[in-house]
């Protein structure tokens, strides 16, 4: 198999109808940006909810079918998602929200359970009352691991939003899979340094973000 | 029952299928704890060099599985080989083992390793004797994330050459056929959660009694999880 260096550039710059690089890159981060913020704004919510002390007594079943829930192949999760729903962005940016919710709701369930009771214990003794106790202390403290899941989704989704283009979602994974069918190992090459690229990028910034969100502790 | 039937009809090459996901696995995991867990234990006592691996894990871990088998396969001397695909899976199980087996021997009680060595144990014998039994329920936790990754990340390699229940997925995609979908959305589970329970029978097998009974529990390990 021959690599050839000068291709890749070419395939760069030249853009074609099925392959123009930029308008991909583009696509490809609109589903990963549409995805990742529905996901986000469904399982905080979902996930806050379930340690409230009303549905505490499910938090270990829910715990156990969500860490179970990881070693469902990415996949996996885009083919079911042909049948049930169709071939399209519509499918892909569903079945790409569907696998970021779990590490996200996993990661501020497990945050805000991790946390001191007698720290809480201590804030309501001062009178605090349950929704400050939420905003102030509860949610301050689980932010570095919230944060962390949601840096775990964000890494997930880029890798699933290329195979997403096995159900019509376009985006870096046309690059990956048309080099796959015509054997051309340069736009293979292309799509998944881009896809790698991405990747790690969002998962520095949201650390940073995470950083300055973070209250500092000291010790 | 389309599912059904279809897995009646074709339950030889799901089965082909099944055995050589279950072999890529198993070459995997062996290959990452002869090495990873000697990395670990290299670099238990040089926090340097410890936070400088552990950041090459982390970098790893956050490039795409697939991205990742796209840069193994133009590499010369890799390209579509099951040795590619088994590079993925171990260079993915790199910071679940690594990470564990230095924190588990860091987080040991430091007045039982005195005790150990006031007694007049000899360094290779506190680790061999001491650290190793006492840091097995966390390196176990780690082996587990890395192994159920790796189940899933399997699956990929199909891209690289393999023949395994990745297979149904792309070829029930590529015809539209659900069954096909399903059932190796299933089998792909299935074999998850079982890898996941022979290792806590494993774990519950080798890990020393009086650690178990001192946590209570055996550790489940709540270790933090970094994706697919």
């Amino acid at each position: 198999m021959a690599f050839d260096w000068s291709r890749v550039l070419e395939v760069l710059r030249t853009s074609k109808a099925t392959l123009d690089v930029k308008a991909l890159l583009a696509q490809h981060l609109k589903l990963v940006g549409i995805s990742l913020a529905a996901a986000v704004l469904i399982a905080l919510p979902v996930g806050i909810m379930l340690t409230r002390p009303r549905f505490k007594r499910y938090l270990p079943k829910v715990m156990g079918v969500l860490n179970i829930s990881q070693g469902i192949p990415s996949l996996a999760v885009v083919a079911i998602f042909l049948p049930l729903a169709g071939i399209g962005t519509f499918p892909s940016i569903m079945a790409l929200t569907l696998y970021a919710l779990l590490p996200i709701a996993r990661n501020a369930i497990a945050g805000i359970d991790a946390i001191d009771a007698s720290i809480i214990e201590s804030a309501r003794g001062m009178g605090m009352p349950a929704l400050k106790v939420f905003w102030q202390i509860e949610l301050p403290l689980a932010l570095p691991v919230i944060i962390s899941g949601i840096q775990t989704a964000a890494v997930v989704t880029v890798g699933t939003a290329t195979i997403a283009d096995l159900i019509g979602g376009g985006g870096l994974g046309r690059l990956i899979f048309t080099g796959l069918s015509f054997f051309e190992p340069e736009l293979i090459f292309l799509g998944s340094a881009l896809a790698a690229v991405i990747a790690i990028a969002l998962d520095q910034l949201l650390g940073l973000v995470g950083k300055l969100l973070t209250t500092p502790r000291g010790e | 029952m389309e599912i059904l039937q279809y897995f009646m009809k074709q339950w030889d090459r799901i089965l082909e299928y099944t055995l050589n996901h279950a072999y890529l696995i198993l070459i995997g995991i062996l290959c990452s704890l002869v090495l990873w867990i000697s990395v670990g234990i290299a670099v238990r006592n040089n926090s340097k060099s410890a936070g400088t691996i552990l950041g090459v894990g982390s970098f790893l871990m956050s490039v795409p599985s697939i991205s990742l088998y796209g840069i193994l396969m133009v590499i010369p001397g890799l390209g579509l080989s099951r040795t590619s695909a088994v590079i993925g899976l171990v260079l993915y199980s790199m910071l679940p083992i690594v990470r564990n087996v230095y924190m588990a021997l860091n987080g040991i009680d430091p007045s039982i390793l005195e005790a150990a060595r006031g007694m007049g144990m000899k360094p290779r014998y506190v680790l061999w004797k001491v650290q190793l039994p006492m840091a097995l329920p966390i390196i176990f936790a780690g082996i587990r994330v890395a192994l159920v990754m790796m189940v899933g990340t399997a699956t990929l390699a199909v891209y690289i050459g393999e023949q395994n229940l990745g297979r149904l997925l792309t070829y029930g995609i590529e015809r539209s056929r659900s069954d096909m979908i399903i059932t190796g959305a299933i089998m792909v589970s299935l074999i998850a959660v079982l890898v996941d329970y022979l290792m806590e029978y494993l774990q519950r097998k080798l890990v020393s009694p009086g650690i178990m009974d001192y946590d209570k529990k055996p550790a489940s390990g709540e270790v933090e999880y970094d994706g697919i």
